[in-house]
């Protein structure tokens, strides 16, 4: 039986519900990554359309047109022209939305140019009643040369349809509905007959992009008599457009009515409270209250007993495995390391719950809407509220969101100032120290202390991030314009499958991206704490013994030889050498080894810290992490390690440090210059280390 | 003589080593050239 496999590729405008058609085509069967040689998020599904058809389904990144003005929407221009890629599809399905047809129609337009066949979904077919919206589609059909598919995503209506749309691609038109070369005849007439092989329209892209693609150079073509100079070109591109949107504009004159009269819309009235200059503040401090809240109110049942499982694991494989070093490596080093990430798998889970909800729901452009007149002053654009709220999961991602900021200075700035913004990695830390050194009581009987301080943070790191803006655009000399639009999407109830997804692909990537690292850390840091390079640490038992017997100290034999071996181990060494930078801080030489070793990834800090305690103690009281830090004393004043000036000095040193190499590396990365990773490390280190000085010393 | 126990912690231990250098230091992949314009990214 002939099987065969369609290559798919999702392509449109943002927040036309693109993902959604995605998830409802492939379910979970989906794999993320990036482009090869660049970092912009590549999502690949798989989908089985019949009993013998399937399809590889590319769903790419956002784009309002073929006309890239970033570098999201130039992967989207390279794959189209490349007949070479081997993503390259054998057909276009361009997803737009029913409310904002004429504006997707656009990219629809000049997808059909590249003579790709191509289907045209209109999502949210839903809202049509309420808005009053009919479509005549086969008139639609017949005008834009093309198949359409009339979705609703969140009803689950029409993907049947689409899927059959999809097998029989090759009956579709690939004929343009437009002849855009009337623009300037002569001049396409001299492209044409310089190219004789080459489709007209991906030349003229090629003309008018700043990408360079394979097997087409600008400079074969620019070397003709007929060039024109570059303002000519975008004077042309302006005719385009226009013909293009005329042309729209004819066909939805017929083919797309609103009767007014029928639409029941209450949009327009929840958006006038939710972007007012007071309520919308209110509503959103409001919210990030609740979120807060939840995160430590919710999560704590389930930390507790991934907390006491992880124990109760680390004690059964010591017990019951055959004595040895590989059972002191399982059960000092791996268990409790992985514990210390584990744990937090609640915690993330809410707090992806509430963003994807938030995003879902069309409520984050309105605060993206609400911030920009904020985030004027402070020298960036509303736009950089996007990276500014996507760095509370990873500054990664959210450095690169800042892409679709135009104006270059902007840009500069956001992609500086975002990891001030509090990330995921942070959250472990802060949700460690806080419940050591913050008590879980209520004020006014309603807000959690512990909850309250987790918000306070997160407001100090957006508020250092803001005002660092504030400082860098009175610095920085880059002359720039620049302009904010954003999108308003209809308020919609969130799709269940939506967050789900999205909770657990982020869940699942902060588990195993941090995962490995604390694995293969807890591995090296356990054998530097296990092992030490001369006699001190071999002979441990006998010079306690002696020094018992002699009666110059006192305590538990076991605990003692263990804290001795674990300060005279190659990572006390390591740790005691750093200890003078460290102590004006408050810092012993353990959680000097943490901060070091949390630069590979903060979340990395409860870890190590879990290992090193674990390593160094004998005792079977406390057996889980939190309850080993807050048994943790000075060796010689006996006071708590972790008490209120030392874990407010450590939250305030993680606020704000740059504790991160995967930050600094995507910062090279975006800027393409070592200079800004490095202004970076050196001024956020520098600022952490400064005040959680202050901190220390006013506090101790 | 080394223990059993011993040989796979050991394995381990470099195993964890290998894989945290590739992670940090190892060598990326080279970027696609952006052309003139630099992708519009400045």
């Amino acid at each position: 039986m002939n099987r065969n496999t369609i290559k798919v590729a999702l392509i449109g405008n943002p927040n036309v519900g693109k993902t959604s058609v995605f998830n409802e085509l492939t379910g979970l069967n989906q794999q993320v990554g990036n482009y090869p040689g660049i970092t912009v998020e590549k999502k690949v599904g798989f989908a089985k359309l019949s009993e013998y058809t399937k399809a590889t389904i590319l769903d790419l990144p956002g784009t309002y047109s073929l006309n890239a003005s970033s570098m999201d929407e130039s992967v989207v221009i390279e794959l189209l022209m490349n007949k070479n890629d081997k993503d390259f599809p054998d057909v276009a399905v361009v997803v737009s939305e029913v409310e904002n047809l004429k504006r997707n129609l656009l990219l629809f337009t000049q997808i059909k140019d590249l003579e790709i066949p191509t289907i045209l979904v209109i999502n949210m077919a839903d809202r049509m009643i309420p808005k009053g919206i009919s479509l005549d589609i086969p008139f639609l059909e017949k005008e834009l040369k093309t198949k359409i598919a009339l979705v609703s995503s969140r009803k689950k209506i029409g993907i049947d349809n689409l899927k059959q749309l999809i097998i029989n691609y090759k009956e579709l038109s690939t004929e343009p509905c437009l002849n855009a070369s009337s623009i300037d005849p002569e001049y396409f007439n001299s492209l044409r007959r310089a190219f004789p092989n080459q489709l007209l329209y991906k030349l003229w892209l090629v003309i008018t992009q700043d990408v360079n693609f394979a097997n087409l150079h600008r400079k074969k073509i620019e070397e003709n008599s007929f060039a024109k100079p570059k303002a000519d070109l975008k004077r042309l591109q302006q005719k385009e457009t226009i013909k293009r949107y005329q042309f729209i504009n004819d066909t939805l004159k017929v083919g797309y009515k609103v009767d007014k009269t029928t639409a029941t819309d209450f949009r327009e009235r929840l958006d006038r409270v939710l972007t007012h200059k007071i309520f919308g503040y209110v509503i959103f401090f409001g919210i990030l209250m609740l979120i807060f809240q939840s995160i430590f109110d919710w999560s704590s049942i389930p930390m507790d007993f991934i907390d006491e499982t992880f124990a109760v694991l680390s004690s059964y494989a010591k017990t019951h495995l055959p004595a040895g070093i590989l059972t002191d490596l399982i059960s000092e080093g791996i268990i409790p390391g992985l514990g210390g990430i584990i744990i937090f798998i609640p915690q993330i889970a809410f707090l992806f719950l509430f963003i994807s909800v938030l995003e879902e729901s069309g409520y984050m452009s309105r605060v993206v809407f609400l911030m920009d007149k904020i985030m004027r002053k402070f020298g960036l654009s509303g736009k950089s509220v996007v990276p500014l709220i996507s760095g509370t999961a990873c500054a990664i991602p959210a450095i690169m969101a800042a892409r679709n900021i135009e104006n270059w200075k902007e840009r500069l700035i956001t992609i500086l100032v975002t990891p001030f913004t509090t990330c995921s990695a942070r959250l472990p830390v802060y949700a460690i120290l806080i419940s050591l050194i913050i008590p879980d009581k209520r004020v006014f009987g309603l807000f959690n202390m512990q909850g309250l301080t987790l918000m306070t943070l997160y407001l100090l790191g957006f508020g250092m991030a803001i005002f660092s803006a504030y400082i860098l655009n009175k610095i920085l000399k880059i002359k720039s314009h620049s302009y904010f639009v954003v999108e308003m999407p209809g308020y919609k109830i969130p799709m269940f499958k939506n967050v789900a997804i999205n909770v657990v692909e982020k869940t699942k990537s902060f588990v195993f991206g941090a995962g490995k690292i604390i694995l293969a850390l807890s591995v090296i840091l356990w054998f530097l704490g296990s092992h030490g390079p001369d006699k001190t640490f071999h002979d441990a038992e006998n010079i306690i013994e002696t020094q018992l017997q002699n009666k110059t100290i006192s305590g538990e034999k076991d605990d003692l030889v263990a804290s001795y071996k674990l300060e005279n181990s190659y990572i006390g060494i390591i740790g005691k050498s750093i200890e003078p930078v460290i102590r004006p801080l408050g810092y012993d030489w353990k959680i000097g080894i943490a901060v070091v070793s949390s630069f590979a990834a903060r979340e990395v800090f409860v870890g190590t810290l879990a290992t090193i305690y674990s390593v160094g103690s004998h005792s079977d009281e406390e057996t889980t992490i939190k309850n080993r830090m807050a048994a943790e004393v000075h060796p010689i004043t006996g006071k708590k390690i972790f008490n209120v000036a030392t874990g407010v000095s450590l939250l305030l040193f993680y606020a704000f440090a740059m504790q991160c190499i995967s930050t600094l590396a995507i910062t090279k990365k975006e800027t393409n210059s070592w200079k800004w990773p490095m202004i970076q490390l050196v001024f956020m280190s520098g600022f952490a280390y400064t005040v959680s000085l202050i901190a220390y010393q006013l506090l101790k | 003589m080394m223990s059993f126990q011993e040989i796979i912690v050991y394995l381990l231990l470099g195993f964890a080593v290998a894989f945290l250098w590739k992670k940090f230091f190892g060598k990326k992949k080279k970027d696609k050239d952006c052309g003139d314009g630099d992708c519009g990214c400045h």
